[in-house]
């Protein structure tokens, strides 16, 4: 049955200086249907979102919405024509309680006061229907980012959308919260709004979307229902070159007798992780796959010296040696790349050259300063060497796009010639060709000797990658296989069940 | 789950409260300490209590829209300058000029709320930081103040005489009829000022969408904006009405002086910070409650009354006690903060 | 043309030009009014020079050399409140070690009753410690600068006030004569102080990798720890640094009147301080930091009040128009309106093409 349309977008055309950000991008959505919108990094996902919220103006072009043009200038004023945005990062106070959150600037009111009882028991309602049962006036910060997230959608939903715009909204879920939130999605689809929904993932995109739009560099590659295309079709279409051709990549080689760089003996920290064992050769790649929360992090973080080990030994290149902050660990040649880019990673108000030479120069310590001139080749080569899309190298590192703003990271840490790299959830958010970069240049680094640790939520990349994988379930290591002969479904299984 | 928000118990030990509750109980430690020390000079009467509010209450004022600047994560360093201002109107209008002092009072209300508006447009539009525009402004409203007068100017009108004499005795029933507690003990116009702008703090925080708001902008004003909420009106408005608590508090500090000076209540915009700090409000901004600041007030105002109970002791040491308590709970502040993120 | 286009807009764009622009501005404007406003005379009998030029510099010595740890302080993102009282506690240490027990000299005079050399260290010592403190709170306690500080600014008078009784001493001993009132190659000797510190600031930020570090906790502490810098040593030395150049500004400032004032000495200067840095360019939320902004931020705030001694403009003024002055230069600083007439520099750029 043919639904009908309720947001028609024809023809948007937006030129930003230099580039046309959308060339003449089409754009339907139905009642009562979730609408994957992908693409790469830069294809103009976000700006036709932006176009639509009113954040961004278009050059040439209309929108409909339930046949009616119309032309949102911002975000609230899109709002309150029934078009709702949860972002990637939740948008909403900390420090408000979950039901305010809800409602703040909208309270019901009574007598000329705010009504504070009808604010609660509306905010309990709304999260019981997403099966969340939970003291709603709290301060949001009291609750996990699932939580934050739902309660987002929950104003998004009572502000009475029509079509709600859900952008990368599983980034920093797990497995569990995702179901959830396709949960609450798939009864919203019920009750006939329309979802248009961003994400990188492209399982989920399988499993809850109806159809789904391909833009790339500006240009829609069009619109297909979602038994009409394959996985590696998408790809594909999204990338515009073959996937094999992508990921053509090769295990690094270890040869059986070489030696261990890293030994870590019976190590735990002061309040998640007990007890961990690990080896890692010369010039292997380990894989740490584990849902989110599993330990993968916390023990990277005691690898690093980020945080400290209470319990056992560590040995690097046979020596034992003790963590007590991640200088320690840069001084016996331990670099980490950190899970969250924004918080831990890039340095965003300093040039691309200062963020590369940081770690070399925290290493010498401040009183041997680089001179400017070294700093500067420094940085252009590896501006060169990783492709890094810049003008020069002075470039504030906070302008740059996700996977380049990772790949400057990941400059910070080879300028630093590491004997050993830990690499947690180095390609999240980025897109594909990024990340395809991003393994070869790991797979590159095993070949020179380095020794790799790579944790990932995305299984196929694990074992695309690693020699070895560590699977880590309820902060233990449960198993350990070989990285050529396992299949996904062998890890999916460990990761269910626990013991191998 | 629906009974547990329910139970006032619940209610009552959301962690968010857990400031207001040190305030209060480190107010009530410190009183009992002055009672236990001091009980047998007089320490424990109505009277010394009472006291607390007619000697600070132009902090209190004062620090009721301190509070709400410093939740929307802003601060304000113009007000002890605005309220010195305002006694200088009063003063010179009255005195020197022959005004009537309700003209001099409407004069500083125009020029405080209107500096208040202006700065937080200034803060607002042109994203100037709060400290460096209100630091201007404090500069600026000083200086004024020196330009009308350098010396001090005592007030002699017959209505500021009035207001400022006007007390309520506090009575109590006795044998048959109302006698005045001994001894004797008083709420003048000041008290009642303070008292009121306190209730109106509280309802305009907790009660109104323009307080709620406030709140919001300090938790994270991009989400706020994003929200659709309105942060640049409701951001001006908050340091228009921090103007307005300032005059009020200039008017409130003349009628307890009874004088106008250029030089009066200098560094005081620190003191009423400190107020609302002790008083459990986040300099960080999205959190403090108007109990708190009233207890802040009283806490920071027991400890110059101890020192002059004690007779013995230099009141340079009430600032280093002030400096002491500060440090104390800024401790508290972060073992909270810390307490409470590790829960998740 | 493309490329000198470019250069203009990010001039435009630079806080520091602004400032440059308004010091330039004052001082045409004095320069017009009162052409000898530039003129420079040498007086045989003290063996140093004299002219309004020499007394901006000399009268703005003390906030220009605090305000050198307030730009590093200031680059990390905070601010530090307590600057003004450790002008005061230094002030009263030193007098306290010169005059020690006035029962006994009770008469002010060309001596000292303890070793110089404790007039001169001890409260630099000390003043550093009390830095110490602000960073240890800081760095270890996580606490926000500004509040921190606040505690030291609020009790710190009181501890100034403690140590002398709070009596005020003067004294009349030649060589503390010196650090304020002295001169060396003709000029006054806060002004060879002044040039040294700023020097030795720069060298050891500029000079070495400190800066960067600094920037870079700045902007991202905790990227900045996972990069292996010790967050917590530089906020740690950066409070030091600014305790020690209080220190030094609290030894100039009772040098010149030669006597210790609890109450009034350094009143204010933290508020200054903070202007002068940011009118020169630094920016409060933390990161880039601009030494040479701080410097000409200072002598802008003293050009100001100069001017309005010099010109007899009734000198209760000062203070509102020093307040209309820095509004007019942080306005024009105002990221609204850089872009504004960056936009308009590359509008003309273009036309002009």
């Amino acid at each position: 049955m043919p639904q009908k349309n309720i947001l028609e977008m024809k023809g948007i055309t937006i030129q930003f200086p230099g580039v046309k950000a959308l060339d003449g991008v089409d754009f339907s959505l139905r009642e009562g249907e979730i609408h994957s919108l992908l693409g790469e990094n830069g294809a103009g996902k976000s700006t036709l979102i932006k176009c639509l919220t009113g954040v961004n103006r278009m050059d040439e072009g209309q929108i409909l919405l339930d046949g009616r043009e119309i032309r949102p200038s911002g975000p609230s004023q899109a709002m309150e024509l029934g078009i709702s945005t949860v972002f990637q990062e939740v948008n909403l106070c900390p420090n408000l309680s979950v039901a305010e959150n809800i409602f703040v600037g909208r309270q019901p009111m009574k007598h000329g006061q705010i009504n504070w009882r009808e604010i609660n028991s509306r905010a309990e309602e709304l999260m019981s229907r997403f099966h969340l049962n939970i003291d709603v006036t709290r301060p949001l910060s009291y609750y996990s980012t699932a939580i934050q997230q739902m309660t987002s959608i929950a104003r998004a939903v009572d502000v009475k959308a029509k079509i709600l715009i859900l952008d990368e909204p599983t980034s920093s879920l797990d497995e569990n919260e995702v179901q959830l939130l396709f949960n609450v999605m798939r009864e919203l689809r019920a009750n006939g709004m329309g979802i248009i929904f961003i994400t990188h993932f492209l399982d989920q995109i399988y499993a809850v979307s109806d159809r789904m739009t391909i833009l790339r560099n500006g240009h829609l590659i069009g619109t297909y229902g979602i038994n009409e295309l394959g996985k590696v079709e998408l790809v594909t279409k999204m990338v515009g070159k073959d996937m094999d051709v992508i990921f053509n990549l090769k295990r690094a080689e270890v040869p059986g007798d070489a030696d261990y760089m890293l030994k870590a003996e019976h190590i735990g920290d002061a309040s998640h992780v007990k007890d961990i064992s690990i080896t890692l050769k010369k010039g292997e790649l380990v894989g740490f796959a584990g849902l989110l929360g599993s330990g993968r992090t916390e023990t990277a973080e005691m690898l690093f010296g980020a945080s400290r080990t209470v319990k056992g030994e560590i040995f690097v290149d046979g020596e034992s040696i003790t963590l007590r902050q991640p200088f320690d660990a840069i001084k016996a040649r331990i670099a980490f790349c950190p899970e969250d880019r924004k918080r831990d990673g890039i340095i965003g108000d300093l040039s691309i050259r200062e963020n590369i030479m940081l770690a070399v120069q925290s290493r010498k310590g401040f009183m041997h300063p680089m001179t400017k001139q070294e700093q500067t080749e420094l940085a252009d080569k590896y501006i060169k060497l990783l492709g890094i899309a810049t003008p020069d190298c002075e470039k504030k590192a906070g302008e740059l796009s996700g996977g380049n703003q990772q790949k400057v990271i990941l400059a910070r840490w080879m300028a630093a010639e590491p004997k050993i790299l830990i690499l947690d959830e180095p390609t999240r958010g980025i897109d594909i060709g990024a990340k395809a970069e991003i393994q070869r240049l790991m797979l590159e680094m095993c070949g020179e000797g380095v020794s790799v640790i790579f944790i990932s939520s995305e299984l196929d990349e694990i074992i695309r990658c690693s020699n070895r994988i560590i699977i880590m379930r309820d902060r233990e290591k449960v198993a350990e296989v070989d990285g050529s002969s396992c299949t996904q479904q062998d890890i999916l299984k460990i990761i269910a069940e626990g013991a191998a | 789950m629906t009974n547990n928000r329910q139970s006032i118990l619940s209610k009552l030990t959301n962690p968010k409260y857990i400031m207001v509750y040190a305030t209060i109980g480190i107010f009530f430690v410190i009183y009992a300490f002055g009672a236990f020390m001091y009980g047998d000079k007089g320490f424990m009467t109505v009277r010394t209590f009472v006291n607390l509010f007619i000697d600070n209450a132009y902090f209190g004022i004062s620090a009721v829209g301190m509070t709400m600047v410093l939740i929307t994560g802003g601060i304000d360093l113009s007000v002890g300058a605005v309220a010195s201002l305002t006694g200088m109107f009063i003063a010179y209008g009255t005195t020197v000029l022959g005004l009537h002092p309700m003209t001099c009072i409407f004069a500083a209300l125009v020029m405080g709320v209107g500096l208040g508006l202006l700065m937080g447009w200034v803060i607002h539009y042109l994203n100037v930081p709060p400290f460096i525009t209100t630091l201007t402004g404090m500069f600026f409203a000083r200086g004024v103040c020196s330009l009308i007068s350098r010396e001090s100017i005592d007030i002699h009108h017959p209505m500021i005489d009035a207001l400022a004499g006007w007390k309520i005795y506090l009575m109590k029933y006795s044998a048959g009829h109302w006698v005045r507690i001994r001894p004797i003990a008083f709420i003048n116009f000041n008290v009642i000022l303070f008292v009121v702008m306190i209730i109106a703090g509280t309802f305009i925080l907790q009660r109104t969408r323009f307080g709620r708001n406030i709140y919001a902008i300090g938790g994270n004003e991009q989400s706020a904006s994003l929200m659709g909420l309105p942060v640049g009106r409701t951001k001006v408005l908050v340091y228009g009405f921090n103007g307005l608590c300032s005059v009020l508090a200039g008017i409130s500090y003349a009628l307890y002086v009874k004088s106008g000076w250029n030089l009066s209540l200098q560094g005081g915009e620190l003191e009423v910070i400190t107020c609302a700090v002790i008083g459990g409000t986040l300099l960080t901004g999205g959190v403090g409650y108007m109990i708190g600041t009233l207890f802040g007030v009283l806490l920071k105002s027991v400890i110059p009354a101890l020192i002059t109970f004690n007779g013995n002791l230099l009141s340079w040491w009430g600032k280093i006690a002030t400096g002491g308590l500060l440090l104390l709970f800024i401790c508290i502040q972060r073992f909270v903060v810390t307490s409470s993120a590790r829960k998740k | 043309m493309a490329r000198k286009n470019f250069d203009v807009s990010s001039l435009m764009q630079s806080k520091v030009t602004w400032a440059v622009i308004a010091e330039l501005l004052i001082l045409l404007v004095c320069f017009i009014i009162r052409p000898d406003f530039f003129s420079i005379s040498y007086q045989p009998s003290t063996g140093m020079l004299y002219g309004s030029l020499i007394d901006i510099v000399n009268r703005s010595a003390e906030i220009t050399i605090i305000s050198m740890g307030m730009t590093l302080v200031i680059a990390l993102g905070g601010t530090d409140l307590s600057v003004g009282a450790l002008v005061a506690v230094a002030g009263a240490i030193a007098l306290k070690f010169l005059r020690w027990d006035v029962l006994t000299y009770n008469t002010p005079g060309d001596y000292t009753v303890c070793p110089y050399i404790f007039v001169l260290t001890v409260p630099l010592i000390v003043c550093a410690l009390m830095g110490l403190f602000n960073g240890f709170l800081v760095a270890k306690g996580g606490i926000q600068p500004i509040i921190a500080t606040l505690i030291l600014m609020v009790c710190g008078r009181g501890v100034a006030q403690i140590l002398t009784d709070g009596k005020q001493f003067t004294t009349g001993y030649s060589p503390f004569r010196i650090i304020g009132q002295g001169s060396f190659l003709y000029l006054p000797m806060p002004i060879i102080i002044t040039i040294l510190v700023v020097l030795g600031v720069a060298i050891f930020t500029r000079k070495t990798a400190f800066g960067a570090f600094v920037e870079s906790v700045g902007v991202n502490p905790s990227a900045s720890r996972l990069s292996g810098i010790k967050a917590d040593t530089v906020i740690l030395i950066v409070f030091m640094i600014t305790g020690l150049l209080s220190g030094i500004a609290g030894l100039i400032y009772s040098s010149r009147i030669m006597s210790n004032d609890s109450n009034n000495a350094g009143l204010n200067f933290e508020m200054d301080a903070i202007l002068a840095v940011v009118i020169g360019g630094t920016n409060m939320s933390g990161g880039k930091f601009s030494l040479a902004g701080t410097v000409i931020g200072s002598l802008i705030i003293r050009t100001i009040v100069t001017f309005v001694y010099y010109f007899g403009i009734v000198a209760e003024a000062t203070m509102a128009f020093k307040a209309l002055i820095i509004a007019v230069v942080i306005v024009l600083q105002s990221q609204p309106v850089r872009e504004y007439f960056a936009k308009r520099a590359a509008r003309r750029g273009g036309e002009s093409r």
